[in-house]
């Protein structure tokens, strides 16, 4: 089957790949080798287990899809009539009227083996101009969950027709990260929009970012090379790490992930970058946390930071408040420096904070009181965790193509 | 052959007692090292390597035949500790959970009545994955435990698993009890292994390894030296990644600062008494640039911070107000 697979795939490869990655590693593809089908074999069943239950799809042999439009001609016509059309997919306004620029296929949990045929999966380049379209949809005007709800919903579908066709190759990871990227950037604009179910949404965004992250690393050890790796697999590893700053017992803990992590990727510049985070965050060095952060984050693993943010400045406060010494209270200036924070926003978060403040005449004050539970250094403090900084807004204007 | 075995298998189930145990525990064991031979055989030619994978599965089954009441019950330690190694070759540790939960949920059988060589590899594992879990104390109590059987046991062909043990226990040690009592631990633990291994050229080998990974370590940590802490680190960051100490033996910077401020503390005190208990954030900061590690005033004061916050430092501290005469001091309590 792996042999079959191969032979299968090397068209694709050859067809699209040049054409399809301005952004990737030109790393030589070897289809003769043997090894890395086989590699690819054993990760495509790790693969399917990630990815919403679909490992029924294993059985089928050669899938190759051959539908040519982002959404099977029959779906098309079954959601007009049912008038299942979301906003982006109405012609005209019509939520019973679509076309076949339209409407994009929507990702369902339980297709039965039997009767997926290959005239409802797209092949990679469909899909490929699928997520180009779906992902430019991020510069419509319409309101950021809309759109998120939309592009969540039609990438979990593109990552299924993949797995259904067993594809690992470079598109496949091409795809993967573009995806990625779109969570992390969703990650980070959810929580600002303020609709009533963030938090539920916030979650299913999680899952999904872990999800597709687990594969792409999956498909990255199926590519893999023996001394070389791809343009931005430590970036994408160094995400992953900064996604597990909390040490929760829910997931594998970073110290048995940091085993599998090839060397190389462990000592590249943005693993290198995440793991000092990684030290700062867990000894609680709030200041160099926010200063590397502010001096060396790309923006998406900005985006990644930002939660944490309030959480260690929360935490920072708490230092202060007992350990400072009493009969010289904190000058709020200072800290305001430390955390890279406005005086009126560390104003309201001491407030917040259940903190005492003064004026001593030259400025606000902070009273130490040598109380323990005073502060509640909980991820509720969304509002205080912005960083004032002049490069990171760069960077978010500079942020528009995924 | 999976297939002769697997009718074994049948029939031992329908046997009361359990004669045949040996052989089946040699059966397991071979079983794994088959797997894993012709796992490397079959990624040589470009084959996908699944047979220990089928061994595990395999395993899991003898284990089901072994794990319920009765004599065979012994044996269930010996294909637990099989099917350990069989997921951490390949790095599936999360199957070992309902191995783990079977054995120590199982309340008829009393776990001291296994073998000695089964419990101390068994603690050793499940040790590790605790530390992968950073649940220190516990894996604390799991390792210490593999190596007081070892040292009493004192049997031969344990070393190799002692000095893995120590490479896990050791940091356990550094970085929950005080350090002064850890290097006695850590100085014991080294002593102890020289001395049950001595005249074996392996265990010199182990020795010298050992000994290379944490003696910089141990020693950063009682001078308080940060930058040798950072070095240790690098030199052997690759080993300290794969055997998962890296981020414990991290944690230990804290204590570094720890020491140093101490040590800053006393040496202010024999020159001048009057400044005792007194250090100036300025002073840390050119001790800290005496070690080539650059930190400002305000780093400096965001660790002090810390350690008084965590309650590895009595003391406060106060801020550099607008006044410049006003100086940043630690007051140690």
């Amino acid at each position: 089957m792996a042999d079959r697979r191969g032979q299968r795939q090397r068209p694709m490869i050859t067809k699209n790949y040049s054409s399809s990655s301005s952004t990737k590693s030109h790393k030589p593809l070897n289809p003769n080798s043997n090894t890395r089908i086989a590699h690819a074999n054993k990760s495509a069943t790790v693969n399917s287990g990630n990815e919403d239950n679909i490992d029924e799809h294993q059985d089928i042999p050669n899938l190759v899809g051959t539908c040519p439009f982002m959404c099977p001609v029959e779906e098309r016509a079954r959601r007009e009539r049912l008038r299942d059309l979301a906003v982006f997919e109405r012609l005209h306004g019509n939520p019973a009227k679509t076309s076949s620029t339209l409407a994009v296929k929507k990702f369902c949990r339980t297709i039965s083996a039997n009767n997926v045929q290959a005239s409802d999966v797209r092949p990679v380049s469909v899909l490929e101009d699928t997520l180009n379209y779906v992902l430019n949809l991020l510069k419509s005007d319409c309101r950021f969950e809309v759109v998120h709800d939309f592009i969540f919903d039609r990438t979990r579908s593109i990552r299924q027709d993949l797995t259904m066709q067993n594809v690992t190759n470079d598109q496949a990871i091409h795809i993967y990260e573009r995806m990625i990227k779109f969570h992390i950037l969703s990650h980070h604009k959810l929580p600002k929009c303020g609709s009533p179910d963030t938090a539920s949404i916030c979650h299913l965004n999680m899952e999904q970012l872990t999800k597709a992250l687990t594969s792409l690393f999956s498909l990255y050890e199926a590519n893999r090379a023996p001394d070389s790796i791809y343009k931005d697999e430590s970036e994408f590893h160094s995400y992953y790490v900064l996604l597990h700053l909390c040490s929760d017992n829910q997931s594998e803990s970073l110290s048995l992930w940091f085993r599998r992590v090839p060397f190389v990727i462990m000592k590249s510049k943005e693993m290198c970058f995440a793991r000092r985070i990684l030290r700062f965050f867990r000894l609680g060095n709030y200041k160099q946390l926010i200063y590397t952060t502010e001096a060396e984050a790309s923006y998406l693993q900005y985006c990644i930071i930002e939660p944490y943010i309030s959480e260690i400045r929360a935490l920072a406060l708490s230092c202060v408040n007992y350990g400072g010494y009493k009969l010289q209270p904190y000058p709020l200036a200072h800290l305001s420096k430390l955390l890279m924070m406005q005086e009126s926003d560390l104003e309201s978060l001491c407030v917040d904070c259940g903190l005492q403040m003064s004026s001593d005449g030259t400025g606000k004050v902070l009273l130490s009181t040598k109380l323990t539970s005073t502060c509640n250094p909980k991820r509720g403090y969304q509002k205080y965790c912005e960083v004032v900084s002049e490069r990171l807004e760069r960077l978010a204007a500079e942020v528009s193509e995924l | 052959m999976v297939e002769n075995y697997s009718s074994f298998i049948q029939e031992f189930r329908n046997w009361e007692s359990a004669w045949v145990l040996e052989a089946l525990c040699v059966i397991a064991h071979e079983i794994r090292i088959l797997a894993e031979r012709a796992d490397k055989e079959l990624a040589s030619i470009g084959k996908t390597p699944e047979k220990l994978k089928g061994a595990g599965s395999f395993l899991m089954k003898v284990f089901g035949v072994l794990a319920g009441k009765g004599p065979k019950r012994v044996g269930a330690l010996y294909v637990t500790c099989q099917l350990f190694k069989i997921y951490f070759k390949l790095g599936t540790v999360h199957l070992c959970r309902s191995v783990i939960r079977s054995i120590e949920t199982a309340r008829i059988f009393d776990f001291e009545e296994f073998p000695v060589r089964d419990k101390v590899t068994y603690m050793y594992y499940t040790g590790c994955l605790e530390v992968y879990n950073e649940n220190f104390p516990a894996a604390d109590h799991k390792l210490s435990y593999a190596l007081t059987l070892v040292y009493n046991e004192n049997f031969p062909a344990a070393e190799h698993k002692l000095s893995y043990a120590l490479t896990y226990c050791s940091p356990l040690k550094e970085a929950n009890i005080s350090h002064q009592l850890l290097l006695e631990l850590s100085f014991y633990a080294i002593e102890k292994l020289k001395c049950s291994l001595e005249g074996s050229e392996i265990g010199e080998g182990l020795i010298v390894i050992y000994v290379l990974m944490y003696n910089n370590v141990v020693l950063a940590l009682k001078r308080g030296d940060l930058r040798l802490l950072r070095h240790a680190l690098e030199e052997h960051e690759d080993r300290f990644l794969r055997s998962g100490v890296y981020l414990v033996l991290e944690k230990l910077e804290l204590q570094v600062y720890q020491r140093l401020i101490k040590k800053i503390d006393i040496i202010q005190k024999q020159q001048d008494p009057n400044k005792a208990h007194q250090i100036k954030l300025e002073i840390i900061v050119k001790a800290l640039k005496w070690l080539e590690m650059d930190m400002d005033v305000d780093e400096v004061e965001c660790i002090v911070s810390i350690l008084i916050y965590k309650n590895l430092m009595k003391g406060d501290y106060s801020a550099l107000t607008d006044a410049q005469d006003t100086e940043e001091v630690i007051k140690l309590g």
